[in-house]
């Protein structure tokens, strides 16, 4: 199965042909490798000019086909850069397309309609404004602004605002995505063209935009690139059973070997690329086993052999880019070779470029890359290059070689002989000449004697080949100069990494494919386990080819002199900085990195990392190969954030009556995984006029709240509108005159809460009880049928985790609730904590399984005996009772608690049946005036009966003792080590503590407000923080306000007037006097729970 | 121009077989405490030994966020003293230290959060720290393009702006400091790795390093996320966690995010570079290892999150991850300690994720005490024995979870 376009051959020579003298200007008659086609044009628009590309052309390959040689404005200097690589190593044509910035135009396909824009310009970019600052660079050595502008100190947040605007490049405008209030990937953008078929997008191929998607693989073998080498290891692996994943970054696999024409061993070299790339295809069509991915990036290699990127979509894929994450067994590291930058005077200016960008803007894209060219490079590839354009037509006025007389492959010496073109071995280029691009240059001799002028406007230049480390360096590969090859090579391979191809240094083709295989059969034995027979490789590679030696040149002679020499293009870091960083004391690369920003822009480690590298061994006097490279770290090639986030899955829960409460008219929010009503809003069809646009009803269904600046948040009953806009006000006043309803229809008739989130557990087992000792607070052996045992859960340091109900079902079976917080963790937390007893229980998680629906208000009892026949009166089932009922024939079970204060029936009913018994109920007590109620409402219930929530009036520097409820701990039983006891004992005596107490707000003049204080009000005394509220509400039941807060030991005894203040707000400071109270502040005798 | 005038910042220095003062650490605590020994204390015959670079581990790896909007007020007014030596330091370093005094925006996605977030401004306004809570309407102006509608699947609450903070160049601070303490006459050792401690019957008498024996009357550990590793070379058990944190940037973009912004229920925060990056953290990962791998999860992760709270980012490209280690302690508070079981060895460690932003006053007070021997009254919340005492700070009202078993 292939995924991405593959693009095997080159497409048929009539799709791309075109009759000889009609072809657009700056285009070259296209060869056997062109993926142009030209009867496929694209219009799009540069700086506002229109202009005119073809499908199989990149935005960096059209625009230099219209002429465009200065593509953007480098970073701090805002020197011309134009197209120097086509693989995204710089970040020269990092551009704006379609209103998205940093977009690489090398990589980036063309599509119909793009709109392309320079970065870092003011202006046009071939005549930017900021170009004088190119002027002043001795003003600017390596780490200039840390010796600059802080003296006098007044004067640098003027610099740092100057800093700020010349920094960056891509404009971003961040309020766009709002607009409308769409986000691309609700589809109402993103799809929009995809489905129309043809080339045309409606917003032009922006890749923010659209549908993301995402995969999750699973191979045997991943294979990074889809070159010779990879390809052979895909289908070696492929052969022994393996299932594999090949990636390859581009659309066509092939790698190198893809835009070559020359002969090799009786055929043209591309051909052999394209005769494995269909033999790989037709078995992964065949077996299923290999899978293709093209246009497939590989962002990292991570632990566990966690191979991830993206693939981009093309016209015929229903996704912009899909994130995918690959777990792999092994993983062949194929990634091949890039081009070492030659570190020389000058060679930024547009018109200099890697062999590889002039060679496949040649042969891919059949664009001339320019008239007249000299080349100075160090391999024998490029000097292929060199006699392949010359074939193409470009005059080769002279091809420098840093390599010495005789490294040179003897037939390419000898093509270039045949051409007439003067080999200079020994030689490299010193400078450029021009100004915004090269108009000739200067060579020398290595060793800087003699000098030659020539005329050019193609200046081709590299130092040699470099191996693509990233993905061995993330997989964990140690690497170390080799000084064969003059690169970094692997010193020591992860397990399950092996490398192949052009990476480790071979050249010849059948040298590159025979690795691919070794590769691949070494990783299908590496996967089956078997003892290895691969060890040394057979003897078919002996008679191979070997890796080739390298260059080891540094940079290019005569380098500074008055000139830039950069090292890293994107920081605009030179030669001269880096030796300025090492004068300074940063004198490993490590270091220097850091000092000078060498390697931390968009390019990272790929440009600059290895001749850094060889360039700071050279300038602490060391040899070569003492160079260490610095961290190579993910992404390998940056992803999008739309990329990564995916087509977003906000994974929550829902209660088995979402639907019931959405249909009431819930204000949902997030509590934990679970979506919660928080409150009712009244039902928008009832009530004209609340502006229902902003809300939407994405995730409430009818949700009524306005969004903005309304007060209501918790605010109980008082609806003191007043509160402040300074409040997180998410909600409106309607919200809080409903949750104003909402509690005293609890309190004065009944009402009905969706808890179902609440834990619900079943143990049982010889050794229940003993674990139920071990982790609740309380002595659980007075735990009996029919009966709830209240108690709760500490941690060591006798920290309250958890409350909740235990009841003994029967013998060695319990039933037991928690908060819904600790519903996920408390399987695990049992287990960590009787983890050495080797004791026989069983826990089971109900919490799923079963609804929960609290009836509460002094009704309830009325509507439950209308709905079922069972006997439910207060003689039959008590306060603290519970008892198994039938309710229209679905049993439940039924706890009589009192969490809000109320006559109140907690029922856990079976998922399934929840919506049922929620029917019978608000049906059975609609004459009643039955209604919903939320969690914001129970908050405010429980409050005034002062019962705590964990979390809310607890806090990590507070125990069991401190918040009033030490009464639960058993503090007899020393022989269940329950988890928490020795804290307790330890500071049950301590002086100073943090206590929880409450308090009634004095009211009237001299109190103080304005308004009322408010959750996280501090406690102060004399000039002294001694505590903070933690809940305060005005009961609209008691006429008063009070709450509660966690105060120091000493400050507040029952009686004391404490004074709460508030200064944070907008409105400056308040205080309030309040008297310390007892809790609870409602029904202190807990007359109506036992009503 | 004289300022430009290039010269090495610290120069290297043989390894002595004795100091007064040997300091394990390389980073911004280890180097400040240097510092201020030197140049306030006049204790100059002081070694920083630094096992890879200066500035390799946390203090080079974090995102640079410098505030004083903690929780309870031993902890504000510490760091409110903090983000004043930024300026003070620049100026007696003479080295830009590059204080980004934006502001630090924390928002808040529910009811409880906001709760909190009034706590602070209530605790920060009465101790002279500027703070204010904002709805989300003003959240949204602070920062363009942050999304306070109700898609998130975390509504914006509203937030916490905290005027004081910011960003300071988290490498230059390192670099200032060893300028400074060198030019004091502190010996900085990198390379120089610690393998154990001696002690003389009751006193510390030197450390084993790589490089070989050196004696010392005094001798502090400022390693960081390694500090555990450190003080278990003298059987002391710490109550410390080391987890890896991670961080990445974006490709750089033209200022438009003015502020720094952090999310409590999105684990992020995020400011932009002086360079233009976007530079966002946050994450911890679980386990204790002290391995500083980064993750593709998290990568992901993040930019999940990001894009909930502003859209806009869906455009911007992640260019680096890169993680390090945060030694968190229970209670989100650090541990400081002075003759700790030995005469002489002093300890600053657990900073968890707040190591940066502390450094320079930690490094003032942990120096005031080695030299003295008296503990500052600044830091007497951070002892060592609260722990023993089940006496946590507060820093953190959630009770704290480093593995599964919580």
């Amino acid at each position: 199965m292939a995924v991405g376009r593959v693009d095997v051959g080159s497409g048929s020579p009539e799709s791309r042909g075109r009759r000889e003298g009609s072809l657009p200007p700056g285009r070259l008659t296209p060869g056997p490798t062109c993926r142009v086609d030209f009867s496929w044009p694209l219009a799009f628009r540069f700086l506002g000019r229109s202009m005119t590309g073809f499908a199989g052309d990149t935005v960096a390959s059209a625009l230099y086909a219209n002429g465009v040689r200065v593509f953007g404005r480098s970073l701090k200097y805002h020197r011309p850069r134009g197209l120097y690589s086509m693989e995204g190593e710089s970040s020269n044509t990092l551009m704006e397309i379609d209103g998205v910035p940093n977009e690489c135009a090398e990589t980036t396909e063309l599509r119909e309609g793009m709109s392309v824009r320079a970065q870092n310009v003011r202006g046009d970019p071939k005549t930017d404004r900021f170009a004088f600052i190119d002027a002043f660079d001795r003003l600017m050595p390596a780490g200039f602004y840390y010796r600059l502008f802080h003296r006098p100190y007044g004067l640098w947040p003027l610099f740092q605002n100057g800093l700020r605007r010349m920094a960056g490049t891509g404009v971003l405008d961040p309020r766009r995505e709002l607009e409308g209030g769409g986000r691309g990937r609700s589809g109402t953008r993103g799809r929009a063209g995809v489905g129309a078929g043809g080339g045309a997008r409606a917003d032009g191929g922006s890749r923010a935009n659209g549908v993301q998607a995402e995969r999750y693989l699973n191979a045997a073998v991943a294979v990074i690139g889809g070159g010779p080498a990879g390809m052979a290891a895909a289908l070696a692996a492929a052969e022994s059973g393996m299932r594999v994943c090949l990636f390859e970054r581009r659309r066509w696999l092939g790698g190198h070997l893809a835009w070559r024409a020359r002969e090799f061993a009786g055929e043209p070299i591309h051909r052999r690329g394209e005769g494995l790339a269909a033999l790989l295809l037709s078995r992964s069509r065949a077996a299923g086993l290999v899978k293709v991915f093209t246009s497939s990036p590989v962002t990292g290699v991570w632990g566990e052999n966690l191979v991830t990127g993206f693939t981009v979509g093309g016209e015929d894929h229903p996704f912009r880019e899909c994130h995918w994450e690959c777990r792999a067994k092994v993983v062949v590291v194929a990634s091949g070779c890039m081009e070492r930058p030659l570190v020389f005077n000058h060679n930024d200016r547009p018109g200099v470029m890697q062999a590889g960008t002039a060679w496949r803007l040649a042969r891919t894209h059949a664009v001339s890359p320019g008239k007249v060219a000299v080349f100075s490079v160090a391999d024998d590839l490029s000097l292929e290059v060199a006699v392949d354009l010359a074939d193409l037509g470009v005059e080769v006025r002279a091809v420098a070689d840093a390599r010495e007389v005789g490294r040179q492959d003897p037939p390419l010496v000898a093509a270039l002989e045949e051409r007439g073109i003067p080999l200079l071995t020994g030689w490299a280029v010193s400078r450029s000449i021009g100004r915004r691009w090269v108009t000739g240059c200067e060579l020398r001799a290595v060793n800087g004697s003699g000098s030659r002028r020539l005329r050019c406007d193609l200046l081709v230049a590299n130092a040699g080949w470099q191996p693509r480390i990233g993905a061995l360096a993330t997989a964990g590969a140690r690497l170390a100069y080799c000084t064969h090859t003059h690169t970094f090579q692997p010193a020591e391979l992860p397990d399950g990494v092996f490398t192949a191809g052009s990476l480790t240094g071979l050249r010849d083709p059948r040298s590159i494919e025979a690795s691919g295989r070794l590769a691949g059969s070494r990783a299908a034995e590496w996967c089956s386990g078997a003892a290895p027979r691969l060890a040394t490789a057979p003897r078919e590679c002996e008679s191979l080819p070997a890796p080739e030696p390298g260059c080891d040149i540094r940079h290019g002679p005569a380098i500074g002199r008055g000139a830039k020499a950069f090292v890293d293009l994107d920081e605009d870091g030179t030669y001269k900085n880096v030796v300025e960083s090492a004068v300074q004391g940063f004198d490993v690369p490590e270091l220097a990195k850091r000092f000078g920003g060498f390697g931390l822009g968009p390019g990272q480690y790929r440009v600059t990392g290895q001749n850094l590298a060889m360039i700071m061994a050279d300038l602490g006097g060391d040899p070569v190969e003492a160079a260490s490279p610095t961290t190579v770290r993910p992404p390998l090639v940056p992803p999008s954030l739309a990329t990564l986030a995916g087509p977003g899955h906000d994974v929550h829960k829902r209660t088995p009556l979402h639907g019931e409460l959405a249909a009431r008219g819930a204000v949902f929010r997030r509590a934990g995984p679970w979506q919660r009503a928080r409150y009712f809003g009244a039902d928008p069809r009832l009530a004209p006029g609340v502006d229902r646009g902003s809300v939407g009803g994405r995730r409430s269904g009818r949700g009524s709240a306005k969004i903005g600046r309304g007060s209501a948040d918790a605010d109980c009953g008082g609806a003191k509108a007043s509160r402040g806009s300074a409040e997180a006000g998410r909600g409106s006043a309607k919200a809080g005159r409903g949750l104003r309803d909402e509690i005293l229809n609890v309190r004065r008739n009944v009402g009905l809460l969706d808890s179902s989130p609440l834990g619900k557990f079943r143990i049982f087992g010889p050794d229940a009880l003993r674990a139920l000792q071990r982790v609740y607070i309380s002595d659980l052996s007075k735990a009996r049928p029919g009966r709830c045992k209240y108690s709760a859960m500490c941690n060591d340091m006798a920290h309250v985790l958890d409350d909740g109900a235990i009841i003994q079902d029967s013998e060695r079976n319990y039933y037991f609730t928690t908060s819904s917080g600790r519903a996920g963790s408390t399987v695990e937390w049992f287990r960590y904590h009787t983890r050495h007893d080797g004791w026989d229980y069983h826990l089971v998680n109900l919490t799923d399984a079963f609804g929960s629906i609290n009836l509460a208000g002094p009704n309830a009892r009325g509507v439950l005996e209308r709905v079922t026949g069972d006997d439910v009166s207060n003689e039959a089932f008590p306060y603290m009772g519970c008892r198994r009922i039938t309710l229209g024939g679905v049993e439940v079970r039924c706890l009589r608690l009192g969490f809000v204060g109320e006559l109140s029936y907690e029922l856990h009913v079976p998922s399934s049946y929840c919506q049922f018994v929620w029917g019978q109920l608000m049906d059975a007590g609609a004459d009643l005036g039955i209604r919903p109620f939320g969690l914001e409402a129970q908050y405010c219930l429980r409050a005034e009966k002062g019962h705590v929530i964990v979390g809310a009036e607890s806090e990590a520097r507070v125990t069991l003792t401190d918040l009033g409820m030490g009464w639960l701990w058993d503090r007899e039983d020393t022989a269940s080590k329950k988890v928490g006891a020795p804290a307790l004992r330890a500071c049950e005596k301590q002086p100073g503590r943090m206590k929880l107490v409450g308090f009634r707000v004095e009211e009237g003049a001299g109190s103080g407000g304005p308004g009322s204080p408010r959750d996280g009000a501090l406690v102060v005394d004399g000039g002294e923080i001694v505590g903070y509220v933690c809940t305060t509400r005005r009961s609209e039941v008691l006429g008063w306000q009070y709450g509660m807060a966690l105060v120091r030991e000493g400050h507040a005894v029952r009686g004391d007037r404490i004074r709460i203040r508030e200064d944070g707000g907008r409105g400056g400071r308040a205080t309030w006097s309040a008297t310390v109270v007892d809790p609870p502040f409602y029904d202190p005798a807990g007359e109506r729970l036992r009503a | 121009m004289n300022r430009l005038k290039l010269r090495r910042l610290w120069s290297p220095t043989p390894l002595k077989r004795h100091y007064d003062t040997i300091i394990i650490g390389g980073g911004v605590h280890g180097l400040a405490t240097a510092y201020c020994l030197a140049r306030t204390h006049g204790i100059r015959d002081v070694a920083v030994l630094e096992s890879q670079y200066i500035g390799f581990g946390g203090s080079g790896r974090n995102t640079a966020i410098v505030r004083a909007n903690q929780r309870t007020p031993e902890n504000v007014r510490f760091y409110a003293e903090g983000l004043k030596l930024w300026r003070v330091l620049t100026d007696e370093l003479d080295f830009n230290l590059m204080f980004f005094n934006c502001g630090n925006l924390n928002l808040g996605h529910s009811e409880a959060a906001m709760n909190a977030f009034r706590l602070a401004a209530n605790t920060h306004s009465f101790l002279g720290v500027k703070s204010e809570v904002l709805d989300p309407q003003q959240c949204a102006e602070a920062i363009p393009g942050l999304d306070i509608s109700d898609r998130p699947a975390f509504p914006i609450h509203g937030g916490l702006f905290h005027p004081p903070g910011g960003i300071v160049r988290h490498d230059a601070v390192v670099w200032g400091l060893a300028k400074g303490a060198a030019a004091h006459g502190v010996h900085i050792h990198q390379g120089c790795e610690v393998r154990g401690i001696d002690t003389d019957g009751a006193r510390v008498a030197g450390v084993r390093t790589s490089l070989g024996r050196v004696g010392c009357n005094r001798l502090g550990i400022m390693a960081g996320g390694y500090s555990t590793a450190v003080a278990a070379m003298l059987g002391i058990e710490l109550p410390i966690h080391p987890l890896t944190i991670q961080a990445m940037v974006t490709l750089p973009l033209k200022p438009f995010l003015h502020h720094v912004f952090s999310s409590g229920a999105y684990h992020v925060y995020a400011n932009q570079t002086l360079k233009g990056e976007i530079a966002t953290g946050a994450h911890m990962d679980p386990q204790v290892n002290y391995t500083t791998d980064a993750t593709a999860y998290y990568l992901k992760h993040q930019a999940e999150a990001l894009v909930e709270l502003m859209p806009a980012l869906r455009r911007v490209r992640f260019m680096r991850i890169w993680a390090g280690l945060a030694d968190m302690t229970p209670d989100m508070a650090p541990i400081l300690e002075g003759n700790l079981g030995y005469d002489g060895l002093y300890l600053d460690a657990g900073w968890g994720y707040f190591g940066f932003k502390s450094g320079p006053v930690a490094g003032k007070y942990m120096a005031e005490y080695m030299a003295t021997g008296e503990r500052p009254e600044m830091i007497r919340a951070f002892q060592l024995k609260r722990f023993l005492e089940n006496r946590y700070s507060g820093e953190t009202a959630a009770v704290m979870k480093y593995g599964h078993w919580d």
